[in-house]
Parts: structure tokens; C-alpha cells; sequence
């Protein structure tokens, strides 16, 4: 028995040219396991072992054959998932009404404070609770943990901001229908998607954008009865430069601000519905500037819609583009300063494939790079992999409250709550500060004392409470963290045991120290 | 030229290498002199306050006696009435009213067309150089207030020498020396309740962390073990602004009103920093009142309060607001304004020489326009930041603070009395 497994293991690990002579079967599973999922839960390393590494890489891209049983029966718990954009909408045009309704009776008693909503407020707020959670909730339990840190990526690469006016309201729709199920698919498909998205026309202005001199229908004719009183209109470079700065080419992508204004003038007209209508995209024709344009020295001529395809269809396939984005997803996946290979490995990948999502992660996966020494434990997880990672290390089972999504946010990282487009970095300077680590031990101190909000924890499930303080301490470092604990860390742990007396108060202080510890916080 | 005993003492040890290189020493010593001679417990104290998102600098110090300034925004601009006058040219958009007083007592000026020699009109971009220091130059791993914390080694580094109001450490600070992020000063620390239970959990962790992290892990967790023994003297659950201060609530007044508490217990604060957002007004930007209005109040409000919080103790403290860049000249399409260039910036405090619009104005007119659009900058942000540095904390060596820039009195706007 024991041969045969060493012989699976033997043919299913990492090749050894990929750097694995340093790594053993759980050391690799390990690494997949912090990089590719929000970290393992108890036994998880083993098993990764048990089936092969590269198998497992294989089986988490083809996330679709992913049995996902568990996640869906917490979907239930989830109002927010019943609704669709236009119902959204509706409601949140509800809660406005009632808070004008109250902002009027509290300035007629002379009440200076917050009007706080009992009715549609009160749901809508709820309802926008239930977005940070969901995707909490998402990343600890789903078995398709590679997408679920793709949707992540993406939504960060592709950020908006859900407290701006209508995205409050549309940013639901733009995780479900633009970015999930386009997180693995091909990056051109999901630039489109995005263009196209009401939460991102919204976010960066483009909806409001309108070639000079163009007015809606009712107005242009208003303006014909009533010379002198035109609309004044004119284009907005908001999210063509994004576009072309964060979502493409990159910064040193190579375009002028010529670019940017001919890619806004393309844009003219992709716009908005009325949330009446379903605030769904609307494309209009009045608003299009039909001149000609010209975008890294390519010609657009003024046919309506179409230049815009053409254009995004023409950045997702620029050199710039895959080295920017490829380079980026080398810093989520190997380093925050990765090494040339394996961005040289994915843009080719990239190159060979047209931007099949999957075949560039493939290409970083294999490449020796992800596996060199240096990548291990070498990036600090972000808030949301902390909370998410520590989550699953306990066994702990997140409920449907916004409470964990507030641990995340207290940490630094309130998710769909990054004002600049530019989403949050890839790099830990970003979060490991004095007061951010210190919310990290409090928030490891309560999850393993079972008073972390939003989490219910049973430790038995994970490590026994014994007297043994070597053994508790030997577990916990097995179990939780995947046998990375440092000499140093285990004496220090035993040491603050040494006083107390009851497995249980012991068990829930070891844990703590362990997942609040240096070593928890790497991944 | 005499070099007071302080500039000597500053030197130090560097003083014979200096000595070497005349250009850079007699540079020192031009800064420096002229600065009075302060006691530990005052030691002077700089603030920094970021608009990010570039504030639109023309809605914030209004230029109400150019015509074109109106005929360029006919729906946003603020009308000459509203306008609170400062110099018959020049005047605060009204929600800057609680200001005024300020200005006419001489603690507020106003530094206008100023900016970065970069063109960029990214965001991100622009706030990175003015944050690294060195625009035009992206590798820079530093944050300019963390190098100048690093080269001014006058004064021990305490725990609370720079910190950062925020859950994050911005670009500005990060670096080598010591900075703190503090999101909320009662919630720093471990939660337990027993105060010898958490002095015991607190040591584990120090210890934990002592023991096996590794670099930034290491250096961050360390400064904030130092914070809460400090802070275990100062009990910022007690405080009480003074003088009847009234700070506007969220995140910005909170933030403020803590830098005040911690400045005047006398924790070693030497630099402070806070940001807050808002400010890309690219549609309905609003006028006297509406978007921009708002934001402005609350920035207005915020500073009249921390002034009247500190009181006397505004004599060492220089308040500093700074912005990525500013807005496009003309308001756009949607009543708001665009990505522009130049912008304008606020300074602070007893050490400021205040009542004055400084800086070079460029005007409005299309020719002296930065690309035909945009207020063009006439003071390099770094002559700005160079000089506060250099005179209000008596920076030692601005060359190393900014890499590649040649520090120069001359250019200096003249934001700090002499």
C-alpha cells in the first residue's frame, strides 16, 4: 500500500525540472494549495499529495467538472441571488424614496442626524451586506477555489466602485454575469463584457459620454423650439484612459493622450437604460461621434458600435496588453516582483492560445519559477485571503451575516469598496502595517476562541484538546499550518501553555498564536 | 553667514564629510539658519493631508477676478458673490468660510499652479510620484517623508515619530524608517479585556514575531508592539478636544482629532498623515453647493477644528494639503471638470507665512495654458514640500529627501515665515 502511493505520488508530482527536487509531495501541495485556493483546510494537504499536484491543477481548471455541492446549498441563504438587476434597482430606487421621505420629517423636527430606514433602507443595506459576504462566503467553501480566486483577480483588476450612485446597485449583476462566468474564459470575451457593463459605464463615466454638440432626441427637438437653451454636451476620457492605462496596454503601454481622447470619442454612445428599463447597456446612436479617429495609429471610420468591438478587440491583442496582464497575474500567483520566466512563459501562452485565461495560468503553473524556492511562502496574503485561509484552516463555517466581509474590511480591504480604479495592489506593502497585524492577531485570537463574529468554529473537528502540550502544539502546527511552524515559534507557544491548565483554554491559545503568528500571515 | 549651534549639532558626524562637498554643506546651512532653537516637547510637527482623486484647485482658491475663469465654466463656476474674498484676485470657495480667520491672522495661505513636472493625468501615476517624490521615475521604492525620517536623524526615532491615519501605510511613508498605520488610536492593540491578560498575550505575539518574521513582517510588527506601550501612557479613550473644538464626523475629523491628541501628549510626533477622498469630479461637480462643496466643508470644518483643538500649540504644527494634479480649465460635458495639471494647495499653522496667494499665477489664457487646457504648474510640488521640510523641521540634506532634484532657496514659494 504504502509503495504504491509513493509510486502515484512519484508520477504525479511536480516534474522535477520545475524545481521539485527541493519541494516534497505536501510541500508542493502546500504551495498549490495557499496559491491557487485560499489556503487548505485540515487533511487538504494530504490529499492534494495523495492525488498528484499537477492533477489537482488540472482538475481546479477544469472547474466546470468540480462537484460544488456544498457552496450551493449555502446559495439559498442569499437573498441578494434572486434578484436581477432591474429588481435591484427598484429597490434601491425604494430606499431612496423612503430616505428623502425621512431626510424631509427629520429637517421639519429640526433632527440633524442619519435617517435610519427601517423599511426598503433597511433591506437595500442588507441586500449590499450580502455582496461582501457572498463572496466571502465563496472563496472559504467552494471546491472550485481556482475560479473563485480568478473572479477575485478579475474583479480587482476590473474594479468598480459599488458605492458610487448606481453601482450600489448594478455591481451585483457585474459579478455575476460579467465577471463569473468569464473568469477562466478568454480574456478578450471578458474586456468586452466589462465595456459593455452597466456597473463599469457607470463607474467610469462612459455612460454620460457624448460627442459635442449631441443631444438626446426629446432634447434636440426642445432645443430646436427653443433656440439658445442647447444642451451642452461632450465627451468624458474617464474610462479610456483607464481602459487603456489599467485594463490593456498598461501605463508604459505606448499611447498618447491623442489615444485617449480618440478612444473616448469611440465610445461616445455606449451608455445606460434607465433603471426603469433595467439599467441594462444601451447603445445610442445620437451620442456617437461619427468622425473619424485614429488609435495607436490604427483608423476608425464613424460606423456606431462596431469601432468599439473592434477597438477592444484590437487592445486585447497587443503585445503591451498580454505582458501587462500576464505580469500582473505572475505578482498574484509567484511573486509581487515576479521573475521574467514566468511572464515570458504566459505571454507566450498567451500568444499561442488568442488569451485562453486557462492556457496563461497553465503556463505560470508550470513554469519553474512558481515552484523555485524563492516563491515559497514568499507573498503576504491579503486581508481577504487571511480571514478566508484562517476560515478554512479551522474548519469554521462562515454565516450569511456581513460580519466576516466587516473582519476583512477592518483589516484593510472592504471588498467592492476601492474608490480608485486601479482596484487594490498585488503587493504586500499594501497591507502589512503596525495596526493591520495587530487586527490580525485579534481576529486569529477570537476565530480560535469561537468569538469571532460571522464564524461558527468547532476546533474538535480539527485539532483534539489534550493536556499534552507538545502534542497539542506538534497538531497544531500539522493541522493549521501545513508543518511550516519555525522552532523558534513552537517554543514560544509552549511556553505561553506551560500556566495553563485546561485543554480546551490550552488548545484555544495555541491556535491563536499560530494563525496570528508570522508564519500564518505568508503564504 | 553664521551657522547657528543647531545646524553644527545636526550635522554631526557628517559634518567632516560635508565639509568636503561645499555645494551640499553650504546648502544645509542656508536651509536650516534663521530657524529658531526648539525644546524636546515642542518639536515642530508637519501634517499632511491628501486630496486624492485631484482636487479641482480653481473651484478651491478662486481666481473670481479673471473673466475667462467664468466663461469657461458657465455652470460651475462660483459665482463672485459666493466667492469669500481673500486678495481682490483670489477667494476661498464657500464652504472654505471657517477659514477666513485664519487667513486674516496670517496661519493660511495658499499656494496656487502648483504641481508636477510629470504630465501624466493618471491618477495612479500622479499620486505614486507625489507620494515616492520622484516624478517621472517609477522604481522608486520609497515614500519622500519616509526618506526625509531617515536622513534627519537629529531626534531619536520614537514610536509615534510618523504615522498614518488608515488602515493602510500610503506610499508617502513607506520605506525603511519606522511608520506607523493607525486606523483608530482606542482600537490599537490586542482586545482583552483583563489588562495583565493582554499584557501577557501581547508579549507572546512580540515575542512570536521577534523570533520568525521576516522583513516588512518584522519591522511593522515591531513598531507596533512600541506603539502600545506608549499609548498605554497616553489613554486616548479620555480625550476631550479643547477650546470647544468641534470636529465634522467621519473618517477625516477622526482622523484629525486624533493627530491633535497624540500631538499634544508629546509622543515624539514629527510627521502625521491622512487622506481623504472625493475628489474626481468628472460629473455634476456642483457649484456653491452640490459634490464638490460638500467635500470642500468637510476639509474646511476639519481644519478649523484641528486649529482651534491645538490652540497655542499651533505655533509648531504645519498643516499641508496636497493633490495629484488639478482639473481641465473648462468644466466638460456632464458639469464637471476632467483631468488637468496644475493645482492648488493649502498650508497651515504658526510657522506659515500666511495671508498670501503664493506661487507664481500662470492665468487662464489659452496661451499660457499647459497643453491648451490646463493651469500650467509654476511651482514643482518638491520646492513646496523642499522647503517645508527644510524650514519648518529644519531638514538637513533635501537632496537625499528627492533624488534627482537640485534643492533650490531661491524657488522656494516662501510657505514658511523666516
Amino acid at each position: 500500500m504504502r509503495l504504491r502511493f509513493v509510486t502515484v505520488w512519484l508520477a504525479l508530482a511536480v516534474p522535477a525540472a520545475l524545481g521539485a527536487q527541493t519541494l516534497t509531495p505536501r510541500d508542493s501541495a502546500l504551495h498549490a494549495l495557499n496559491r491557487l485556493a485560499h489556503g487548505p483546510r485540515p487533511g487538504e494537504v494530504d490529499s492534494v499529495a495523495r492525488t498528484g499536484v499537477m492533477r489537482w491543477i488540472e482538475r481546479q481548471l477544469a472547474f466546470e467538472r468540480v462537484p460544488d455541492g456544498r457552496l450551493s446549498g449555502r446559495d439559498r441563504d442569499f437573498k441578494l441571488l434572486d434578484y436581477d438587476r432591474a429588481e435591484l434597482a427598484q429597490r434601491y430606487g425604494d430606499a431612496l424614496r423612503e430616505r428623502q421621505r425621512m431626510q424631509r420629517e427629520m429637517a421639519q423636527r429640526g433632527d440633524t442626524g442619519r435617517p435610519q430606514g427601517a423599511g426598503p433602507m433597511r433591506e437595500f443595506r442588507e441586500l449590499g451586506g450580502e455582496l461582501q459576504q457572498l463572496a466571502v462566503v465563496r472563496a472559504a467553501l467552494s471546491e472550485r477555489q481556482l475560479r473563485e480566486v480568478m473572479v477575485d483577480f478579475w474583479t480587482n483588476h476590473f474594479n468598480v466602485f459599488v458605492g458610487k450612485g448606481a453601482d450600489r446597485f448594478l455591481t451585483p449583476s457585474y459579478v455575476e454575469e460579467t465577471i463569473r462566468p468569464n473568469a477562466l474564459g478568454r480574456f478578450e470575451d471578458l474586456l468586452i463584457a466589462t465595456a459593455k457593463s452597466p456597473a463599469m459605464l457607470f463607474y467610469l463615466d462612459n455612460a454620460q459620454s457624448v460627442a459635442p454638440g449631441s443631444a438626446p432626441p426629446f432634447l434636440a427637438r426642445r432645443a430646436r423650439q427653443r433656440p439658445g437653451q442647447g444642451v451642452r454636451t461632450g465627451i468624458n476620457e474617464n474610462y479610456a484612459r483607464e481602459l487603456l492605462e489599467l485594463h490593456t496596454l498598461g501605463v508604459d503601454g505606448g499611447y498618447t493622450q491623442q489615444d485617449v481622447i480618440a478612444v473616448a470619442r469611440i465610445f461616445t454612445g455606449w451608455s445606460i437604460d434607465r433603471p426603469q428599463q433595467g439599467a441594462g447597456f444601451a447603445f445610442h446612436a445620437w451620442a456617437h461621434d461619427r468622425g473619424e479617429k485614429q488609435v495607436l495609429g490604427v483608423r476608425f471610420q464613424g460606423h456606431g458600435m462596431d469601432e468599439g468591438i473592434r477597438l477592444l478587440k484590437l487592445l486585447a491583442g497587443q503585445h503591451a496588453t498580454m505582458h501587462h496582464v500576464s505580469r500582473k497575474l505572475c505578482a498574484r500567483f509567484v511573486n509581487d516582483e515576479p521573475p521574467d520566466g514566468c511572464v515570458d512563459a504566459a505571454v507566450e501562452a498567451w500568444h499561442h492560445t488568442n488569451g485562453d485565461i486557462r492556457a496563461v495560468l497553465r503556463a505560470i503553473f508550470t513554469s519553474p519559477d512558481f515552484w523555485a524556492p524563492q516563491a515559497q511562502r514568499s507573498k503576504v496574503k491579503t486581508p481577504l485571503e487571511f480571514v478566508v485561509s484562517a476560515v478554512r484552516a479551522t474548519g469554521a463555517e462562515p454565516d450569511a451575516t456581513l460580519r466576516l466581509a466587516q473582519v476583512v474590511a477592518r483589516l484593510g480591504q472592504p471588498l467592492y469598496l476601492q474608490p480608485a480604479p486601479t482596484g487594490y495592489p498585488e503587493t504586500q506593502a499594501q497591507w502589512v502595517n503596525s495596526g493591520a497585524l495587530l487586527g490580525r492577531m485579534n481576529a486569529a485570537v477570537a476565530l480560535a476562541a469561537g468569538r469571532l463574529p460571522g464564524a461558527s468554529v468547532n476546533l474538535d473537528d480539527v485539532v483534539s484538546a489534550t493536556g499534552d502540550h507538545a502534542a497539542l502544539v506538534d497538531a497544531v502546527n500539522a493541522r493549521l499550518l501545513g508543518g511550516t511552524m519555525s522552532a523558534h515559534t513552537r517554543a514560544v507557544i509552549l511556553e505561553q501553555l506551560a500556566d495553563v491548565n485546561d485543554p480546551r483554554q490550552a488548545r484555544a491559545l495555541a491556535v491563536g498564536l499560530a494563525l496570528g503568528g508570522p508564519e500564518f500571515q505568508r503564504q | 553667514m553664521t551657522i547657528s549651534r543647531r545646524v553644527f549639532v545636526k550635522s554631526g558626524g557628517l559634518a567632516l564629510v560635508s565639509l568636503g562637498l561645499d555645494p551640499l554643506f553650504l546648502a544645509r546651512a542656508a536651509f536650516a539658519s534663521g530657524r529658531p532653537a526648539v525644546g524636546p516637547s515642542d518639536r515642530p510637527t508637519l501634517v499632511c493631508l491628501f486630496q486624492r482623486g485631484a482636487v479641482d484647485g480653481l473651484n478651491m482658491i478662486v481666481p473670481h477676478g479673471e473673466p475667462l475663469y467664468y466663461r469657461e465654466r458657465p455652470r460651475i463656476a462660483i459665482p463672485a458673490k459666493d466667492v469669500v474674498d481673500l486678495d481682490g484676485h483670489f477667494g476661498l470657495h464657500p464652504s472654505l468660510a471657517p477659514l477666513k480667520g485664519l487667513w486674516d491672522n496670517k496661519s493660511l495661505a495658499a499656494i496656487h499652479a502648483v504641481g508636477s513636472p510629470d504630465t501624466t493625468r493618471s491618477h495612479f501615476d500622479a499620486q505614486d510620484y507625489m507620494e515616492s517624490g520622484t516624478p517621472g521615475v517609477k522604481s522608486t521604492s520609497d515614500g519622500w517623508l519616509n526618506r526625509y525620517c531617515r536622513h534627519d536623524q537629529e531626534h531619536a526615532d520614537t514610536a509615534f515619530r510618523a504615522v498614518a491615519f488608515g488602515p493602510q501605510l500610503p506610499r508617502i511613508l513607506a520605506g525603511t524608517s519606522p511608520a506607523l498605520a493607525i486606523d483608530d488610536l482606542q482600537a490599537f492593540g490586542l482586545r482583552v479585556p483583563q489588562e495583565a491578560a493582554r499584557d501577557k498575550l501581547t508579549r507572546a505575539f512580540e515575542e512570536l514575531y521577534e523570533g520568525s518574521a521576516t522583513g516588512l513582517l518584522a519591522s511593522s510588527s515591531q513598531e507596533g508592539f512600541a506603539a502600545i506601550q506608549v499609548l498605554k501612557r497616553v489613554n486616548p479613550a479620555q480625550y476631550q478636544p479643547a477650546n470647544g473644538a468641534d470636529y465634522p464626523p467621519g473618517r477625516f475629523g477622526r482622523a484629525l482629532l486624533q493627530i491633535a491628541q497624540l500631538i499634544k501628549a508629546d509622543v515624539g510626533l514629527e510627521i502625521a498623515f491622512a487622506d481623504l477622498g472625493g475628489w474626481d469630479t468628472h460629473v455634476n461637480q456642483g457649484s456653491s453647493e452640490g459634490q464638490l462643496a460638500a467635500r470642500l466643508r468637510e476639509l474646511g470644518l476639519g481644519l478649523a477644528a484641528f486649529n482651534q483643538d491645538l490652540g497655542e500649540r499651533m505655533r509648531g504644527v504645519v498643516v499641508l494639503t496636497m493633490s495629484e494634479f488639478g482639473r481641465t480649465i473648462a468644466e466638460n460635458g456632464n458639469s464637471g471638470t476632467d483631468h488637468g495639471h496644475a493645482t492648488a494647495m493649502l498650508a497651515l499653522g504658526g510657522p506659515v507665512n500666511g495671508g498670501k496667494v503664493l506661487g507664481r499665477w500662470p492665468g487662464l489664457d489659452p496661451a499660457s495654458r499647459f497643453e491648451g487646457r490646463d493651469v500650467a504648474v509654476t511651482t514643482d510640488f518638491r520646492d513646496l514640500f523642499g522647503e517645508i521640510l527644510a524650514r519648518h523641521l529644519g531638514a538637513g540634506d533635501l537632496a537625499a529627501v528627492f533624488p534627482g532634484f537640485s534643492p533650490n532657496p531661491q524657488r522656494f514659494p516662501g510657505a514658511i515665515r523666516r
